[in-house]
């Protein structure tokens, strides 16, 4: 499901340019300044402001790795790539580099809008995928605490579809996840196992 | 000695929304004859007219031959929103400069456009924040088939829906088409508390006269418990409406009979008085500054103060909302001269949420 987009909160937003002094930046400037943004331009390096910037404009032509200070993909605001050689190595380095949409030199009149809410759009919808797959790879990881604690219920005389029901009613009556209620039981009854064997031992 | 100096103009005499741009050209030309009686104003403006016909295809041609074949470097014109987006590729190309006299949908700050009439948060967002607590929540939404419509609707939406109402319908017609029957049905169905109807021209004055007719056969389709609202409608489209018009609810920087704007002077509606300030204000950059005529708009606007940002190119405005009562608009609230703000991000929203309902 597409959702409205977000249009919301530019008004006095902070958007950072990264490119050298140029046409470009004015051009480009004048449109964020009319859309209600606060602008900077820096070159060649963001420096530690650039946290707190909302969007980053950043030059493919003449851009490299070292001018980001967070890795490649991981920016924590939406950016936007300036082309101007459409040459698809430069392309190439722009999606490498972590681009959500783009704007080609030279910069007339408009597109920056455009490019400003699709950009919030992409960072916002691989964020929340982000945390998806995140939290998908925290399930997996732990499957074999699931697997441990049916056995740990099957194995006080249930069969294993009760014991598998019983752990998701647990769940439920706790108001935690399968796996957080996988891992309760598993510290409790695997406990009581280890002190049982060692009463007996 | 008078400087010479032509202007275009572009005005769509035969389309369906023929009076709108009759209104507006009007006010243009009051203002060229009075530039050019004012002996204090070194100006003489010579109109250079064009017209599209009502096709959105020609205003990009017009425009061109405008600019290419006179020394006009400003044009005057464009009633719809999708004319003046036909024509922005023309004035980059040959570097014109559009002055668009008309209410429109906002989003959008072009190099080579002055906005002179009201943008969203100069019409609909003071109409919805007085209609919501006056008439109700739940809006039904009409509109021509082209950008206007489409997003003054939504922005309708998002203010109604965050305002906890609800949106019962919303339904378009091409430009121009009359078969309003399925409009005026789900409206008799879902019995809104208002409609907000941004169809232009023809389409318009079709609804609006089914809209009447249903309001004779049932009460609660009159104006006191379900009024029609819109951010376009002027004087200029009041004759050919008749007893339909009465009741129908516009907001607008002028109506007939209130003063302050733009000047001294009556006129005859705000399309009318829109294209009149444009005029008189370029008239005033101009003025005994010889040369500039040729200067990009950013240039012509550096340093001039008046009523236009130089920023967005938009124009602070009155705003106005009006009742048509016997045939002429009479003044329901005046909320004083307004920024405009075309991307909706220099003001709040008006705090339609916290209002109450008035059944």
């Amino acid at each position: 499901m597409i959702r409205p987009v977000r249009t919301q909160n530019l008004g006095g937003a902070r958007a950072t340019i990264l490119h050298r002094t140029h046409p470009t930046v004015q051009a480009l400037t004048r449109q964020l300044v009319a859309i209600g943004l606060v602008v900077d331009q820096v070159w060649p390096e963001l420096g530690p402001e650039a946290l707190a910037a909302d969007f980053i404009f950043f030059d493919t032509d003449m851009g490299y790795d070292a001018q980001f200070p967070w890795p490649a993909r991981a920016a924590p605001m939406p950016m936007i790539a300036l082309i101007g050689s459409e040459a698809p190595g430069r392309i190439e380095w722009s999606l490498q580099i972590g681009a959500h949409a783009q704007l080609l030199k030279p910069i007339g009149d408009n597109g920056t809008y455009s490019a400003l809410l699709i950009a919030r759009a992409g960072f916002d919808r691989h964020r929340a995928l982000n945390a998806e797959v995140a939290d998908l790879q925290k399930r997996l990881d732990q499957r074999q605490t699931v697997v441990q604690a049916v056995a740990l219920l099957a194995a006080r005389g249930k069969t294993e579809a009760e014991a598998y029901a019983q752990l998701r009613q647990m769940a439920m009556a706790w108001r935690v996840s399968f796996e957080d209620a996988a891992n309760r039981v598993v510290a409790r009854l695997g406990a009581e196992g280890k002190d049982d064997q060692r009463n007996q031992g | 000695m008078k400087r010479k100096i032509e202007i275009g103009m572009l005005y769509s005499r035969s389309s369906s929304y023929a009076l709108i741009g009759e209104a507006s050209r009007a006010g243009a030309l009051a203002a060229v004859a009075a530039v050019n009686a004012d002996p204090k104003l070194d100006l003489h403006l010579v109109p250079v007219e064009r017209d599209p016909g009502g096709n959105a295809d020609q205003y990009g041609p017009c425009c061109e031959q405008i600019l290419r074949d006179t020394t006009a470097r400003h044009v005057i014109g464009c009633v719809t929103s999708w004319s003046r987006k036909e024509v922005i590729p023309s004035l980059e190309k040959l570097g014109g400069t559009l002055w668009y006299p008309l209410p429109y949908e906002g989003f959008e700050a072009s190099d080579h456009v002055v906005y002179t009439h009201a943008c969203p948060n100069q019409h609909l967002l003071p109409l919805l924040d007085w209609a919501l607590p006056a008439h109700g929540r739940r809006a039904y939404l009409t509109g021509s088939n082209y950008i206007w419509g489409w997003e003054i609707n939504r922005l309708a939406r998002s203010i109604v829906t965050a305002a906890g109402g609800k949106v019962l319908g919303e339904r378009y017609l091409p430009i121009g088409a009359c078969d309003v029957d399925r409009m005026i049905a789900e409206i008799r169905a879902t019995r809104p508390d208002f409609v907000l109807n941004s169809l232009v021209g023809a389409s318009s004055y079709a609804f609006l006269r089914a809209y009447h007719a249903l309001g004779l056969v049932d009460p609660h389709f009159r104006a006191g418990s379900c009024p029609v609202l819109s951010c376009n409608l002027t004087e200029c489209e009041l004759p050919p409406l008749g007893e339909a018009a009465d009741g129908l609810i516009a907001a607008g920087p002028y109506f007939q009979g209130v003063t302050g704007w733009p000047g001294p002077g009556q006129f005859a509606s705000a399309h009318e008085a829109a294209s009149y300030a444009a005029v008189r204000e370029l008239a005033r950059l101009l003025a005994h500054r010889p040369g500039v005529e040729i200067l990009p708009l950013a240039a012509l606007l550096a340093g001039a103060g008046g009523p236009i940002d130089a920023g967005t190119h938009h124009t602070a405005l009155p705003v106005i909302i009006a009742q048509v009562r016997q045939g002429a608009f009479k003044v329901i609230q005046h909320r004083g001269t307004v920024p405009g703000d075309p991307f909706l991000t220099r003001a709040v929203p008006a705090a339609t949420a916290t209002l109450r309902v008035v059944s």
